[in-house]
């Protein structure tokens, strides 16, 4: 993997290196007896091991000129290894945190592992660590191809991919001793935030110098996406997360927001978190890998441009609707509900953009699993955004608010539509990645799509069903006029739903260590295909497998 | 605090208006002007091409 | 106009701009005015600020995740106001940094839950909810009330909080450690000093049974208790909206 790098990388990544196992030493220092402390302990063994990574590569022989004639993708490979791992990860958590639900005691009396700890690792494990690291890999595969350049440089992918991932170490493990800023989906600390930070910069600065020196004149679309991604969430994530730490050696910070205002920033961060993480972001992802896959060019192309200004636009206005009824002034509520629908327009004309792709090409959609993965997400995506626009209504919102429903929505869309589309995406992207023809099983990602498909089904409807009866169990009124039911009868009544919910999300968590086998077994060379002679492979025209002789 | 509440208010009230009809209509503009057409048409084909190396 | 778009899009830092300047309307236009606000968050002259203790409980609330089932919320809707109490009011967040408004209720809002069950009950609650609630589902929380509360460094956090905008006074800051001990121990040597800072009405009371030592269960246990009275502006204005009435 290091063969690449120069040797001037190779110095320049040591340096880097340095810089930050004392910075990870003096937290170290400051924090004994503090979080911080341990993280930065965290920060120094981490530098450390890849000190002595990159020394062990430091005098090999310069890499040939001729790397250049080809694009780079060791980043994207490791990402999406990473990506499968955070999938596994997020995924198990949530699995236990949605038990937790149905069996408290799951929590085995230790401080660690009690739910309001546990989720945070759950939401930012599959948010950050599966959607990031995806978000992250695939970016750059994608940004090559459509730039026809190569990447910039082989130091600052890796500083971004793996800096990135320190972020998300630090989030998880702080999460475990209680470090929050409880703000959620920005729940890391100042330091990690900071942290971050100097990572998007590199990551911004590596899409700007590839574009610069891009070949085709036109910006493919995806990456109109890709970089209103990564540049609103830099917007996002340093407003939301203003702050005054209590002391260098203090993992503890005081945000810089209070009350109403607070709270309007954090669902404008939480809403276009939402918007540019989970949805402008795999917008990109399924404008380059869906047409690819499919191997027809993207319906309307006009389309796509009209639904990314309008995504663009309209999502930072709707982040209110998270507080109907509350304190926030009127005014901004209603803006908040009326963008909210607007909204419903762009974002059905990407989700009937990509189904009209596949119109004509529906054979291949029942042959693939892979393309079928993305036009499930696409229908899961329309779905989603129907759902959401409609929740924003502030009467429905009335009912839904607080409830599972809410939970139930943020499902639809995140295995729905953001893990369905990455996981399609990802079939894609390993055999072109490893110069495999075809994924090691074709059956094992039909496997992987039923169990993803079932978990999402089961588990949106537990949700939907509990959500609105606890929403109306807490508004019933019996004939005296005062309310029916206690809060503890409407939790008791949630009792069976819990237990759906964690077995859909089992399933959903068998399906990605599915998957993850599949493409360990594609990495290391195998294939099942001379026993199957079905099609895994993009192209329809490929020359038949050869069969073992007999 | 230089800006009166009620002056940002009204400003925010109307021109966030103003600013979402003049996006759309450029949005549309570009969108739909003739000599677009051929680059946009190239852009979508441009990812279906086998080629797999950076262009020199 | 397509000629201005190519150009943009040509370069890659005018596109970004223009992604940018895009973006940030929505987000401007519906955050700046909130900034704006006098008359907004309504005047609460009776309204103080958190004790030491109080303030400790709350960041604990926050380490513990609380505000992932919890509410502190209660909307302007009639059930809500008949389950929890009056609708919050925007001034009574205004010292919390950050709010915990909440988005779920796992567990019931807790806006005003303070003085609503006894310091025993809170702390029985807390060691395990199923003894007290058979039906609960929350995780227990008995290591509260083993682990000694940090009060070294309370001066700071309180410093921070001034940095943000809460009203601390240099006394407070300097006495916050012994503040705490103090409104732990209703007949040491420090209660004196918590009621006069921070007013007749504090609380001062060994919140989990002992007074002995300050205790994380002690914090919390304090910040429990105080929720929904920092101020008496909600209760003032029992009134539920005429709107959220039907």
């Amino acid at each position: 993997m290091l063969a690449q790098l120069t040797s001037g990388e190779r110095q320049l990544s040591i340096v880097v290196l340095i810089l930050m196992a004392m910075v990870g030493l003096a937290m170290a220092a400051a924090g004994r007896g503090d979080p911080i402390g341990v993280h930065g302990f965290i920060v120094v063994v981490a530098s450390v091991a890849m000190i002595f990574v990159m020394l062990s590569g430091l005098y090999a022989p310069e890499p040939s000129a001729e790397r250049l004639d080809h694009y780079y993708d060791d980043p994207s490979k490791v990402g999406v290894i990473l990506t499968m791992i955070w999938a596994m990860v997020g995924m198990f958590f949530g699995v236990w945190v949605a038990s937790l639900l149905a069996w408290p005691d799951l929590t085995f009396d230790a401080a660690w592992a009690s739910f309001g700890r546990l989720r945070p690792v759950h939401t930012s494990g599959v948010i950050f660590g599966f959607g990031g690291n995806a978000l992250i890999a695939t970016s750059f595969h994608v940004l090559q191809r459509t730039s026809r350049a190569r990447l910039p440089d082989q130091f600052s992918p890796w500083f971004v991919l793996l800096g990135y991932n320190l972020f998300c170490v630090l989030a998880a493990t702080g999460y475990f001793m209680g470090v929050t800023q409880s703000k959620e989906y920005a729940e890391p600390e100042w330091y990690a935030d900071i942290w971050l930070v100097i990572v998007w910069v590199v990551y911004f600065a590596i899409y700007i110098r590839t574009l610069a020196r891009r070949k085709e004149p036109h910006i493919y679309v995806a990456n109109w996406y890709y970089m209103a991604f990564i540049l609103v969430v830099a917007i996002l994530h340093i407003v939301n997360n203003l702050a005054v730490p209590v002391s260098f050696g203090h993992a503890k910070s005081y945000s810089a927001f209070s009350g109403v205002q607070d709270a309007m920033t954090q669902w404008w961060y939480g809403h276009n978190a939402v918007a540019f993480f989970l949805t402008s972001g795999f917008l990109g992802m399924m404008y380059y890998y869906l047409p690819k896959r499919a191997g027809r060019p993207i319906y309307s192309y006009r389309l796509s441009i009209i639904s990314f200004w309008g995504i663009t636009f309209m999502y930072m206005w709707a982040g209110s609707h998270h507080l109907h009824y509350t304190a926030l002034p009127e005014w901004v509520q209603t803006l908040g509900m009326t963008f909210s629908l607007v909204l419903l327009v762009p974002s059905w004309a990407s989700a009937g953009n990509a189904l009209a792709t596949l119109n004509g090409a529906w054979h291949k959609v029942r042959d693939d699993a892979t393309l079928r993965f993305m036009m499930a997400a696409a229908v899961f995506y329309g779905l989603t955004t129907f759902e959401g626009s409609f929740m924003a209504i502030r009467p429905v919102n009335a009912l839904s608010h607080y409830t599972d429903w809410t939970v139930g929505h943020v499902h639809a869309g995140a295995l729905g539509w953001v893990a369905l589309i990455t996981f399609g995406s990802i079939y894609c992207l390993v055999p072109a990645l490893w110069k495999r023809e075809r994924m090691y099983s074709a059956k094992l990602i039909e496997v992987h799509f039923w169990l993803a498909i079932s978990g999402t089904v089961i588990y949106v409807f537990a949700m939907w069903n509990s959500g609105i009866l606890q929403g109306l169990m807490w508004r019933t009124y019996n004939e005296n006029g005062t309310l029916t039911y206690s809060f503890i009868e409407s939790m008791v009544a949630m009792h069976p739903y819990y237990i759906a919910r964690a077995f859909g999300g089992l399933l959903f968590l068998l399906g990605a260590i599915t998957g993850s086998y599949n493409i360990l077994m594609t990495i290391r060379g195998h294939s099942q295909a001379a026993l199957q002679p079905s099609d895994d492979a993009p192209q329809r025209n490929l020359a038949p497998v050869a069969q073992p002789a007999e | 605090m230089s800006w009166e509440h009620e002056t940002v208010v009204a400003f925010s009230k109307s021109w966030g208006l103003f600013y979402l009809i003049a996006m759309a209509v450029g949005v549309l503009v570009y969108t739909f002007w003739p000599s677009n057409k051929k680059r946009f048409e190239r852009a979508k084909d441009s990812i279906l091409d086998g080629d797999d190396k950076p262009w020199k | 106009m397509p000629e201005f778009h190519r150009k943009i899009e040509r370069s890659a830092i005018g596109f970004v701009l223009a992604i940018v300047v895009v973006a940030s309307i929505g987000g401007f236009v519906e955050i700046a005015p909130l900034f704006t606000i006098d008359d907004t968050v309504e005047n609460a002259p009776d309204m103080r600020v958190y004790t030491p203790l109080e303030q400790a409980g709350r960041d604990i609330y926050m380490r513990e995740g609380c505000y992932a089932c919890h509410s502190q919320m209660i909307r302007t809707l009639r059930d809500e106001v008949e389950r929890y109490g009056p609708y919050s009011l925007a001034v009574e967040s205004k010292y919390d940094h950050p709010m915990l408004w909440g988005s779920k209720r796992t567990g019931p809002d807790l806006a005003r839950i303070g003085g609503k069950y006894s310091d025993a009950w809170q702390v029985a609650h807390l060691i395990n909810p199923r003894a007290v609630v058979p039906e609960s589902i929350m995780p227990k929380f008995g290591w509260l009330r083993d682990n000694p509360l940090r009060i070294d460094d309370l001066g700071e956090h309180l410093t921070a909080l001034r940095d943000v905008g809460v009203p601390y006074t240099d006394d407070m800051i300097a006495n916050a450690t012994q503040d705490a001990l103090g409104q732990t121990a209703p007949d040491g040597d420090f209660a004196a000093g918590v009621t006069k800072r921070y007013g007749e009405a504090t609380q001062v009371r060994a919140f989990d049974g002992n007074p002995a030592t300050v205790t994380e269960m002690d914090a919390l246990v304090a910040y429990l208790q105080i929720l929904g009275h920092l101020t008496g502006a909600a209760q003032a204005g029992v009134a539920v909206q005429p709107e959220a009435a039907q």
